[in-house]
């Protein structure tokens, strides 16, 4: 069973909260829930929507129909939109709330309770009130045992980031890294860490470096333009022998590209990120318990190795919430780090510069010899993973934040999933995996396929089957469910 | 504690730079500086160009950072380590072209760190190409027709910018030595700037022209008094070059805003020390 409800209404009039309460109801009722928010570059007055997707077994996408629409706005659009359509002008955000949770039969008590974790309770529960006797039961749905939580790729990050001893972290605002910069901005002062802005992502890395050489964790966030000012500085990590964590949400470029959309197409500079050959690690989790758990192995390898160490998420995985069922397990991890000399030259063992052809070569090979170990040791991690039916001759291969629309896309399809969390180093794994396929699909949210050239390079072996999507939307499961279905023509 | 700061490392600078009178008195402050306190606990950076050679010819922990970055590098130092005294070095391309926003947010900012501008108002290292703050009309092989566009006067943007403590010296090793105490004594923000010449590309002799503020009863506590001293050498043509403080007037420092850094203060730690 699968419900979807679409919630629109003007930035400003509370649309985001409205599907955050009431996710969190459906939730503490019992059933998975997935929301995505899809919003303009506006502060106010533009309108905002959320889809809600509901289900009874675990769902981790939306789908591109509409079963309830919620609009906090009358439009006569909306007639054409949803089985049942709940509009209502000059109503608070709440009294939406109310109508919904008694639309599906649920206890008002589960809505009051989540409304005490908000200001205004007073007049948020006679707004949720007045909703819930305005509406009837039409879809009843019955209250189910299962412990969920309800949470975002940014939220996991913040907790994997403090869970693994995070000390500094720097950032300047840019959509949609900075919903991360305000988990961990909220949470400074109770976990003792510090986060400041600075003045550009230039000042934000090399601010990082200068922490992380008098040995804190240190970590950065930001996107693709600001992302391409601080590789200079990342480039100087790697011949310093600097550990940092980056966190890297990308958005649809090139440019300024679309700023509050989502996409996939920053593979290529995430993986060649810096001027000079110097080991680094690349990874993608797919969702919210991946991203928690990236976050423990990123600050041991990159304090063990003294690396860069990237996570490249987007904004459909930071700002997109998922149920989650397990507890991510995040591993510990020493600070490896004392303050010497350190040097953006290549340097002898002193810290002094050096010109020396014999030094220069011993330090490249110590570097190529990292790489080598980090590859070996990364094995003891979860470099991918194998999903759906794991005995089939078809195969999707996808990674990031197309996890969830490809999982539900082929939960009833003959096709295995194989998902790359670890881009760089490249799992040896994965070839003789490949090579048992009879079909493979490559399945991303970009329109010239890293992940193909990736494997290309890695395996020798070339996919030319691809379902690619870059107007700046994450997949629809059910769309993508065809689309797989048309690409290996009857096999299922 | 004593230190012996020599590296033994043979110097790469011309005979006779002034860069050798900088490194002479900076190794005299920092040898007393070390003596007030029993821990290894001055770090230095530098940037890209002639000035920041000084780095292997100086025995002393922090890093030689990538061109135009010295500032970032020095508050990132302090928020990983509040307790560290913290000294950064640029030539007059890192700080007024590669790196003057930072220069000018460092200034905002205030953490105490202290900063000093080799200032010789040529790119040397590159062999001879203008920076911000080159005399108009000076001639090298990438600009044939003299330069055109009028230098910079840092000392004002200092001034504007809301530093703590903005002076200006020749290089000349007595005078690097006080100001360096002057600057350790101050708490924020100190940018030094040294007016030094390059004996290959910029020979000029500045020092004749140069007068000292402490002689002429300069307020350095007035701002108004302190800009109009920075206007008397725009670095271009001139008589006079005030030397000396121009402006000093303690402020709250960045350490001290943040209590998650006042508490490692408080504490004599950095985050090294925290386990979690």
């Amino acid at each position: 069973m699968k419900i979807n409800i679409l919630i629109k209404g003007q930035a400003g009039k509370g649309p985001n909260i409205l599907a955050k309460i009431i996710g969190n109801v459906f939730t503490k009722w019992g059933y998975y829930i997935f929301i995505s928010r899809d919003y303009g570059s506006f502060i106010r007055g533009g309108t905002n929507s959320n889809q809600i997707t509901i289900s009874d077994k675990l769902i981790m996408s939306n789908e591109n129909k509409t079963d309830v629409l919620v609009s906090l706005e009358k439009n006569e659009d909306n007639l054409f939109i949803g089985k049942k359509v709940i509009e209502k002008e000059g109503e608070e955000n709440m009294y939406f709330a109310g109508r919904l949770a008694k639309l599906f039969g649920i206890d008002f008590e589960f809505l009051e309770e989540e409304l005490k974790k908000l200001g205004h309770f007073e007049d948020n529960l006679a707004n949720a009130k007045k909703g819930y006797d305005d509406e009837e039961i039409k879809f009843k749905l019955e209250k189910r045992n299962i412990f969920l939580k309800l949470l975002n790729g940014a939220e996991t990050s913040a907790e994997g980031a403090i869970k693994s001893g995070l000390d500094t972290y720097f950032a300047y605002p840019m959509t949609p890294a900075t919903s991360l910069m305000i988990e961990l901005a909220a949470k400074q002062y109770e976990k003792n860490f510090f986060v400041l802005e600075l003045e550009n992502e230039i000042a934000v890395v090399n601010a990082a470096l200068g922490a992380a050489i008098t040995g804190a964790k240190s970590m950065i966030g930001t996107s693709g333009g600001g992302f391409d000012l601080m590789t200079e500085a990342l480039s100087m990590s790697g011949v310093a022998e600097i550990p940092i964590v980056v966190y890297l949400a990308s958005r649809p470029g090139p440019g300024t590209g679309v700023a509050t959309y989502t996409s996939q197409g920053d593979m290529d500079i995430a993986r060649h990120f810096g001027h000079g050959e110097f080991p680094r690690v690349l990874t993608a989790p797919g969702d919210p318990t991946e991203s928690e758990e990236v976050m423990g192995q990123a600050f041991y390898l990159s304090q063990k190795y003294k690396i860069p160490f990237l996570i490249l998420t987007d904004k459909h995985l930071a700002e997109s919430l998922y149920s989650c069922e397990k507890d991510a397990v995040v591993i510990k991890s020493q600070k490896n780090i004392t303050l010497g000399r350190y040097n953006s030259y290549e340097s002898d063992e002193k810290g002094v510069a050096t010109e020396n052809p014999e030094i220069i070569k011993k330090n490249i090979e110590n570097r190529l010899r990292k790489k080598e170990n980090i590859a070996w040791e990364c094995e003891n991690f979860e470099m991918f993973k194998i999903h759906g039916k794991k005995d089939s001759k078809n195969a999707v291969i996808f990674w990031g934040s197309t996890k969830g629309a490809v999982l539900d896309a082929i939960s009833e399809l003959d096709v295995k999933g194989i998902q790359i969390i670890y881009l760089e180093p490249f799992s040896s794994k994965i070839a003789d995996e490949l090579k048992k396929m009879n079909k493979i699909i490559v399945i991303e949210n970009n329109a010239t396929s890293p992940l193909s050239a990736l494997i290309a390079e890695k395996t020798g072996i070339m996919i030319k089957d691809k379902i690619l999507r870059y107007d700046g939307w994450p997949f629809f499961s059910d769309e993508l469910r065809k689309e797989i279905e048309n690409k290996i023509g009857g096999n299922s | 504690m004593k230190k012996e700061l020599n590296t033994g490392v043979k110097s790469t600078w011309c005979p006779g730079c002034n860069n050798f009178m900088v490194l002479a008195g900076l190794k005299n402050a920092i040898a007393k500086e070390l003596e007030k306190s029993d821990k290894d606990d001055i770090a230095i950076v530098t940037g890209i160009g002639c000035h920041a050679k000084l780095f292997d010819y100086i025995n002393m922990n922090g890093i030689n950072t990538l061109h135009g970055r010295v500032l970032p590098m020095c508050l990132g130092i302090k928020t990983g380590n509040p307790n560290l005294k913290v000294i950064g070095f640029s030539g007059d391309g890192d700080a007024y072209a590669e790196g003057i926003e930072h220069l000018i947010h460092a200034a905002r900012y205030n953490a105490d760190v202290k900063y000093v501008v080799m200032n010789n108002q040529v790119f040397a290292l590159t062999v001879g190409q203008p920076t911000p703050t080159t005399k108009l009309g000076f001639k090298g092989k990438t600009n044939p027709e003299g330069v055109k566009l009028s230098p910079l006067n840092p000392i004002r943007i200092m001034l504007a910018s809301g530093a703590s403590f903005v002076a200006r010296v020749s290089s000349d090793v007595k005078q690097i030595e006080w100001i360096l105490e002057e600057a350790f004594k101050h708490k924020g923000f100190a940018f030094i700037e040294i007016l030094q010449s390059c004996l290959i590309f910029n020979n000029i002799n500045l020092k004749e022209k140069m007068y000292l503020l402490e002689k002429e009863g300069h307020n350095k506590g007035d701002m108004g008094s302190a800009m109009k001293k920075a206007e008397e050498f725009n670095y271009d043509s001139t008589d006079k070059i005030p030397i000396g403080i121009f402006y000093q007037k303690e402020r709250e420092i960045f350490e001290d805003k943040f209590k998650q850094l006042k508490d490692l203060k408080n504490k004599g730690i950095s985050w090294k020390d925290i386990q979690r």
